[in-house]
């Protein structure tokens, strides 16, 4: 039966009354089982919790305990940069949960916009080393804001193939070398850039917002702009243009190089000479959460060994809970640049220093010309 | 019914006016709730200044006066109207041919060849410019199909992250945009007109000149105007495939939204914006207008 006849059958008024009651039956029947499609497709469920977060960390292996215990994933919405996040709930927009880095944690918290975590609520909290949390501006009145979740380093992902080191040492120098003009790629937000700049500048992290710490940075970014083929916030972009040859060197986070060794593609993710750039990320719960207890309880699946599990097996990231390492062994860790206690990595790398909003603002305005080409 | 609305009932029926305004209400409320104040509050906003988190709200042009400060600014602007203008002109002139001849040769299903044109924006934008970046990417289709003709022995680079990208996905998004109405302008043509024409010695090429170019041109300014209006202030294709060069002015809104965390800047950027909108729409008119009455 053709839906096209049934038009033409009701235009001109000639329709059965079979006919009629078939196609009833069909948009009642459609009608009813739409909105199940949908549901099961995944569509935003008002009663879930709201995770805001990068692109990427939609997945349900690390959610097992809150699908679990509430049916469903939670809702996940997606930011290009923290920054960026804090910018959109500091213009009014409410989540349960929120994703910031060490750096941020004095200005979030500052920002008025969230609660202090009850840590009752967390089961897996007495397994998270303390090194993740005891950051500064974390803990205020015994009570801590963030709970750290990811930790891993910024450094350079480069095609082992294409790009020759001529027997010297892995550097930051690898994304200012002339020789790969057009060829490299970065990530758009400065919060890595800058940070990865300032360390190929020699400029110590609390020098970074001196006048001639900014300088100095800005120098060399300038200087990197000219042979830079994207800027991108989008992991996934920089690690297409990997793979393709497009680009022969970049700046990545740790799970671009295990997703490309993973697909056969000869990567390495180096370790430079000067130190690569070291961060801790977490969540933090929005002082407003419509869904305070499930709020909980997406920071408390996060913390789970499950979740570390796929956070580290998967993704090459660093987890904050101390029994996630036991899923691995040492030979395992070490390929993926971690190590079973975090202060080796943290202390080898470059740890990144909390900067009041106006260095921020100065920072991102500053690379944001820069990348315009001035 | 009651006294009250017997004498509104008499208000709404005798008055042209009220009767006008009241069938206009919705749309009014709709403007006002969602165009005009929003737009006061931009303007507010873009003479104040950003402190840390907060706004400090004392009048101040200085947003304005940056934008003449500090390079970037005016020649993002440079480079928007450049990149829609050409985007513009482009769209505007292979339009042209193709609505032309729906308009004159096309003489059954019409309709159909219609939404054949428009069959491209049943996908979404960003699907569209996903797609471009698959066309244009470094091992997309030209590139490997060129290679495989062996008429290039490495990638061309030019073709994606650049301005050219920017150009070539505004100007098929927009396609739509300029084809229906010349298409509408086209169609309205008194065909007796163009015999008349070949009737007083007018070759194909002189008639075109002389007739249809000229009374088509208000359909030609429509399509100018509503491709240039909107790419002037894109920012999904110049942030997904311009590249560090192809990068617009409304790019740079966006961040003064988002990570600069400036929004006053922001706010300026964009009165700016749509001052040199409104500048270059009317230049186009005039412009164009002259052009008519001259031509006629």
């Amino acid at each position: 039966m053709d839906v096209l006849d049934q038009m033409e059958a009701v235009r001109s008024q000639k329709l059965s009354r079979r006919a009629f009651s078939t196609a009833l039956l069909a948009a009642g029947v459609s009608g009813i089982s739409l909105p199940l499609a949908s549901r099961k497709a995944g569509a935003a469920a008002a009663d879930q919790a709201t995770f805001f977060t990068w692109g990427g960390f939609d997945k349900p292996e690390i959610f097992g305990n809150y699908i679990e215990k509430h049916g469903e994933a939670p809702n996940f919405v997606t930011f290009g940069g923290s920054e960026e996040g804090l910018t959109k709930m500091r213009g009014g927009y409410v989540v349960d949960v929120a994703h910031p880095c060490n750096q941020g944690i004095p200005r979030w918290v500052a920002s008025g916009l969230f609660q202090p975590m009850d840590i009752s609520k967390l089961s897996n909290w007495p397994d998270i080393m303390p090194e993740l949390y005891e950051l500064e501006g974390n803990i205020v009145d015994g009570k801590p804001y963030f709970a750290p979740w990811d930790w891993g380093q910024t450094s350079v992902t480069y095609r082992t193939d294409l790009f020759d080191l001529q027997g010297q040492e892995e550097s930051w120098g690898m994304l200012w070398d002339e020789r790969y003009k057009g060829r490299i790629g970065v990530l758009a937000s400065a919060g890595d850039a800058w940070w990865c700049g300032a360390i190929y500048a020699g400029v110590d992290f609390t020098e970074i917002a001196s006048d001639a710490g900014f300088a100095a940075v800005a120098d060399k970014m300038r200087q990197q702009r000219s042979l830079i083929r994207l800027y991108t916030d989008d992991e996934t972009t920089l690690e297409q243009a990997l793979a393709s040859g497009e680009i022969v060197a970049a700046m990545t986070w740790n799970s671009s190089a295990v997703k490309l060794k993973g697909q056969g593609i000869p990567v390495n993710f180096a370790n430079p000479k000067e130190g690569a750039l070291t961060w801790v990320c977490g969540v933090m719960i929005h002082k407003d959460a419509p869904h305070l207890d499930k709020a909980h309880d997406i920071v408390d699946a996060m913390l789970s060994v499950e979740a570390g599990k796929w956070l580290i097996g998967i993704e090459g990231y660093g987890h904050s809970n101390a029994k996630s390492f036991d899923q691995f062994d040492d030979a395992t860790l070490e390929g993926l640049g971690l190590s079973r206690n975090p202060a080796d990595i943290l202390s080898a790398g470059k740890f990144q220093v909390p900067q009041s909003q106006e260095f921020e603002t100065r920072m991102n305005q500053e690379f944001e010309q820069i990348k315009a080409g001035f | 019914m009651g006294n009250r609305a017997g004498w509104l009932r008499t208000m709404y029926m005798r008055h042209e006016g009220v009767r006008a305004y009241t069938l206009l209400s919705p749309a009014l409320l709709v403007m006002a709730a969602g165009i005009c104040a929003p737009f006061v509050i931009l303007v507010t906003m873009s003479f104040w200044s950003q402190v840390g988190f907060d706004f400090d709200t004392t009048f101040t042009p200085v947003n304005y006066l940056k934008i003449f400060d500090h390079p970037v600014y005016l020649a993002l602007l440079e480079r928007s109207i450049l990149i829609s203008g050409t985007c513009t002109i482009i769209t505007v002139l292979l339009a042209y041919p193709m609505a032309y001849y729906v308009a004159f040769h096309v003489q059954r299903h019409k309709l159909m060849w219609i939404i054949l044109i428009t069959l491209p924006f049943w996908t979404s934008y960003l699907l569209r410019v996903f797609a471009w970046k698959i066309i244009l990417g470094y091992n997309g289709a030209i590139n490997s199909g060129l290679i495989g003709l062996g008429l290039i022995d490495k990638p061309l680079e030019f073709l994606l992250y650049s301005p050219t990208a920017v150009v070539v996905t505004l100007a098929h998004a927009s396609a739509a945009f300029a084809i229906l109405p010349i298409y509408v302008s086209l169609e309205k043509i008194d065909r007796s007109l163009l015999e008349a024409a070949t009737d007083l010695g007018d070759g194909p090429v002189a008639r075109f000149l002389r007739v249809t170019l000229p009374l088509s041109l208000p359909g030609v300014l429509a399509a100018m105007l509503i491709i240039f209006i909107p790419t002037f202030g894109d920012y999904i294709t110049p942030a997904m495939l311009g590249g560090p060069d192809g990068m617009m002015l409304a790019n740079m809104i966006q961040a003064q939204f988002g990570k600069v965390n400036n929004w006053p800047m922001g706010a300026a950027l964009a009165i700016g914006m749509m001052i040199t909108v409104t500048v270059f729409a009317l230049i186009t008119m005039l412009v164009v207008g002259k052009a008519t009455r001259q031509i006629a």
